[in-house]
C-alpha cells in the first residue's frame, strides 16, 4: 500500500471518529492514556485526605467550566472596568480642575511666548496626561488582585482552549493579557514559547492588545461623547482589540507563517489571599512608568508640537495627511498631527489635543471643542478610538519588535499592517455607523 | 570476561531530576556535544559497574513523546534510531501522576524500560504512600525508588539495568487499550503499515496510533519510506 493511500485510509479513520465522537482522534487517544494512569493512581497512590477536594478545585468548577469560563472572563473584566471609572472619575475631574486652575494663574506670566509654553504646552499637553494618573493607577490596581489571586492563570487556561481550536499555542494568551499592561513586556515575555512561528505570530499581534497608554484617550473620548456608557464603550475598545489580534494570529499562522503550533501544560496555582503591598507595588510600578513618560517622551513631544503650532507650521504638516483619514471621519488637521505624534506615545495623542485646544482640559469642555470646533460626533469618536487602539504601535514597542524578531522586515511588517488595518476598522466603523445614524 | 557495552538512554519531565542522576551515574566521565543538525545539547557519559561498562545519554527533558517540539522528536528518534538496550526514564515520585504521561507513552514504544522513582523523600514529606511494588506490576516495568539528591538508589538503579538488559527480569510493559473505536481503526491502520518499508524499526501498532495522532514527523517518514 503506497504513502497516499496510507494517509487517504488514515483520514477515513479521523472523520469516522469524528463523526462518532465529535473528537480528535488525538484527544481520544490522549485521554485513554491519563484514563490509564488515573486509574493506576486510585491502585497506587495514597495521599492525605486534606488535599481532596481543596477550595481551589471548588472555585475552579466554576471558573474553568466549559461553557462558563469565557462568559466569567468577560464578565470579569467588564467589572473592572466598571470599577476603576466609577472610582476614578472624580478624581480625575479634581485634577482636571487643578490644572485648569494651574494654567490660569500662569497665563498672565510675561512674555507671552512663555505663557504659551507654560498654559498651553505643558500644562495642557503633559497635564491633561497626568490627570490620568488615576485610572491608570486603578486599573492596575484591579489587574493586579487578579493576577495575585491566580485568576489571570485561569483566565489564559479558558482562552487556550478557544486559542487551540484556532491553531494558536495557548502561551500566547499570556503574553496577550500582558498587552493589556505594555506591549513592551508583554513582547519581551514572548521568550517562553519556544515554537519560533508561533513566537513571532505573537509578537505581531501583541500590540493590538489595548495597552495603559491608549486608556486616557479613551477615557477622554468616552467622557466627552458616551457619558451613560463610559465601561461599556471603553470595554468594546478592549474587546476588539483581542479578537482582532486572535483573528491577525489565526490568519498570519494560516497565511504567512504555516505550521504544526506547539502544546503546552497550563499550570493552574492554587488561588491565593492578595497581599496589600504586593497589590500596591505593581500598581505602583505602572502608575511610575506611567508618569515616567509623561515626563519625558510626552514632555518633549508637546514641547516640539507647542513650537510647531506657535509658529504656525503644526497645521501645515496635519493637512497634507488629514485628507486620508477623511473616509474614517476625522479628516481634520489637529486628529492628524496627534495620531503622528502618538506613535511617539499612544497618550501623546491626547496631549496634542491639550496642547491645541488649550481651554478644554477638563472632560466635558474637551466634548465641547472637538464637536464645535472639529465636527465631532460620537461615531467620530468612536472610529477615531479604534484607530488609536490598532494603528502602528508605539515607538518602544517597535524596538522591541525589532529586537526580538531580529528583523526589520518584520519590524515594518507591523507598522504597516497596523496601520492599514487602523484605517480600514474606523473607516469601517464610520461608513457603516454613518448608514445609521 | 569482557562484555558487551550496554547503551542507557536517560528520560524524564524537565525538573524530574535527571541531569542528577545522570551526574551520579557518571561522575565527571562526561561529553559535551550537540544533537545532530540542530543547536540541542548532547550530554552522554561512561561508566563501569560490577565489570559492566555503560554509555548514558542524557535525552532532552519532555513532558511528552510528541511531534510539537524539537526536544520531544529527537527524544523520540534516538530511541527508534538508536536502539538503547535500556531506557530510565526519571519520574518525580512527589508528581507522578503528570511524570507517567512520558512513563505510558515510553510503554507504548515497547522499549525496555526501568522507571527510576526519585524524590521518594519528597513524596514522603508529603504524606504521599506509594506502593512501588503495585506500580511496578501495573506498569509492567520495574520501578527503583531513590533520592538521587543524596545518590541513594543509584546502585540498584544500575542492577536492575542489568538484569533487564541481560532478561533477568522481562520488561513487559502495557497494552493500552484506546476504546474500541480507536481499537478498529488501529487494526485497519496496522494491517495497511505491516507490509511497508517501515515496519521493520516501528511496530505497526505505534506507527499507526502516531499517524491517528496526525503526527507530522511520522507522515514524513512514512512518506518517505
Amino acid at each position: 500500500m503506497n504513502y497516499n493511500e496510507l494517509i487517504r485510509t488514515r483520514d477515513e479513520s479521523l472523520a469516522h471518529l469524528r463523526r462518532i465522537h465529535g473528537d480528535d482522534a488525538e484527544t481520544m487517544i490522549a485521554d485513554a492514556r491519563y484514563g490509564f494512569i488515573s486509574g493506576l493512581m486510585k491502585d497506587v497512590l495514597e495521599k492525605p485526605p486534606v488535599e481532596k477536594v481543596t477550595m481551589t478545585d471548588r472555585i475552579d468548577r466554576l471558573m474553568l467550566n466549559r461553557w462558563l469560563g469565557i462568559p466569567f472572563f468577560l464578565l470579569i473584566l467588564f467589572g473592572v472596568f466598571q470599577f476603576t471609572f466609577t472610582i476614578s472619575t472624580p478624581l480625575i475631574n479634581w485634577i482636571s480642575q487643578g490644572m485648569d486652575w494651574l494654567a490660569g494663574q500662569v497665563a498672565e506670566i510675561s512674555p507671552a511666548w512663555l505663557a504659551s509654553l507654560l498654559s498651553e504646552g505643558i500644562i495642557g499637553g503633559v497635564g491633561v496626561v497626568v490627570s490620568f494618573v488615576p485610572i491608570i493607577f486603578l486599573l492596575y490596581f484591579a489587574m493586579s488582585i487578579l493576577e495575585d489571586t491566580g485568576y489571570m492563570a485561569r483566565a489564559a487556561f479558558v482562552m487556550d482552549r478557544l486559542m487551540h481550536r484556532l491553531g494558536l499555542h495557548g502561551r500566547s494568551f499570556v503574553t496577550l493579557m500582558l498587552g493589556f499592561g505594555c506591549s513592551v513586556a508583554a513582547i519581551m515575555s514572548t521568550r517562553t514559547i519556544e515554537n519560533p512561528k508561533d513566537r513571532l505570530v505573537t509578537i505581531l499581534v501583541t500590540p493590538l492588545m489595548s495597552c495603559g497608554g491608549r486608556l486616557p484617550i479613551y477615557v477622554l473620548l468616552t467622557a466627552a461623547f458616551f457619558t451613560a456608557y463610559q465601561g461599556l464603550v471603553v470595554f468594546a475598545m478592549y474587546a476588539i482589540g483581542v479578537i482582532l489580534a486572535i483573528l491577525l494570529a489565526w490568519l498570519f499562522r494560516k497565511k504567512l507563517l504555516p505550521g504544526e503550533s506547539g502544546h503546552f501544560v497550563m499550570e493552574l496555582p492554587p488561588y491565593r489571599l492578595p497581599t496589600i503591598t504586593g497589590v500596591l507595588a505593581h500598581a505602583w510600578q505602572h502608575g511610575k512608568a506611567f508618569l515616567t513618560r509623561a515626563g519625558t517622551i510626552i514632555f518633549s513631544a508637546v514641547i516640539i508640537i507647542w513650537f510647531l503650532n506657535y509658529f504656525d507650521i503644526l497645521d501645515n504638516i496635519g493637512r497634507v495627511i488629514a485628507p486620508v483619514f477623511s473616509p474614517a471621519g476625522f479628516g481634520q488637521w489637529q486628529a492628524a498631527v496627534a495620531l503622528i505624534f502618538g506613535i511617539l506615545a499612544k497618550e501623546t495623542v491626547i496631549g496634542t489635543f491639550g496642547t491645541l485646544f488649550p481651554a478644554a482640559i477638563g472632560a466635558t469642555g474637551f466634548g465641547a471643542v472637538l464637536s464645535s470646533e472639529l465636527g465631532w460626533t460620537p461615531l467620530i469618536a468612536f472610529a477615531f478610538m479604534a484607530m488609536v487602539l490598532l494603528y502602528i504601535p508605539c515607538v518602544a514597542t517597535l524596538g522591541i519588535i525589532r529586537k526580538e524578531t531580529g528583523s526589520w522586515k518584520w519590524t515594518f511588517f507591523s507598522f504597516g499592517y497596523t496601520l492599514v488595518l487602523g484605517w480600514l476598522v474606523a473607516t469601517l466603523i464610520f461608513q457603516i455607523g454613518s448608514l445609521f445614524i | 570476561m569482557e562484555k558487551k557495552k550496554l547503551t542507557i538512554a536517560l528520560a524524564g519531565n524537565p525538573n524530574s531530576g535527571k541531569t542528577t542522576v545522570f551526574n551520579n551515574l557518571t561522575g565527571n566521565r562526561q561529553k559535551v556535544g550537540n544533537w545532530p543538525g540542530v543547536t540541542v545539547e548532547k550530554k552522554e557519559g561512561n561508566l563501569t559497574f560490577k565489570k559492566h561498562n555503560f554509555k548514558v545519554i542524557d535525552l532532552p527533558g519532555v513532558y511528552s513523546l510528541t511531534a510539537y517540539s524539537l526536544d520531544e522528536v529527537i527524544a523520540r528518534n534516538y530511541i527508534v534510531d538508536e536502539k538503547p538496550d535500556v531506557v530510565v526514564d526519571v519520574v518525580d515520585a512527589s508528581n507522578l501522576e503528570r511524570n507517567l504521561y512520558l512513563a505510558v507513552q515510553l510503554l507504548e514504544m515497547q522499549t525496555s524500560l526501568v522507571i527510576a522513582l526519585n524524590m521518594m523523600d519528597v513524596a514522603e514529606s508529603r504524606g504521599h504512600r506509594i506502593n512501588v511494588a503495585e506500580l511496578s506490576k501495573l506498569l509492567g516495568a520495574p520501578v527503583v525508588p531513590m533520592v538521587a539528591a543524596r545518590n541513594q538508589g543509584t546502585e540498584e538503579l544500575l542492577q536492575t539495568v542489568i538484569d533487564a538488559a541481560e532478561g533477568g527480569i522481562r520488561v513487559k510493559g502495557i497494552n493500552l487499550h484506546y476504546g474500541h473505536d480507536v481499537e478498529a481503526e488501529i487494526e485497519k491502520l496496522e494491517k495497511s503499515i505491516s507490509g511497508g518499508a517501515l515496519a521493520g524499526s516501528y511496530s505497526p501498532r505505534w506507527l499507526a496510533v502516531k499517524l491517528l495522532e496526525e503526527d507530522k514527523e511520522i507522515e514524513k517518514k512514512v512518506g518517505q519510506a
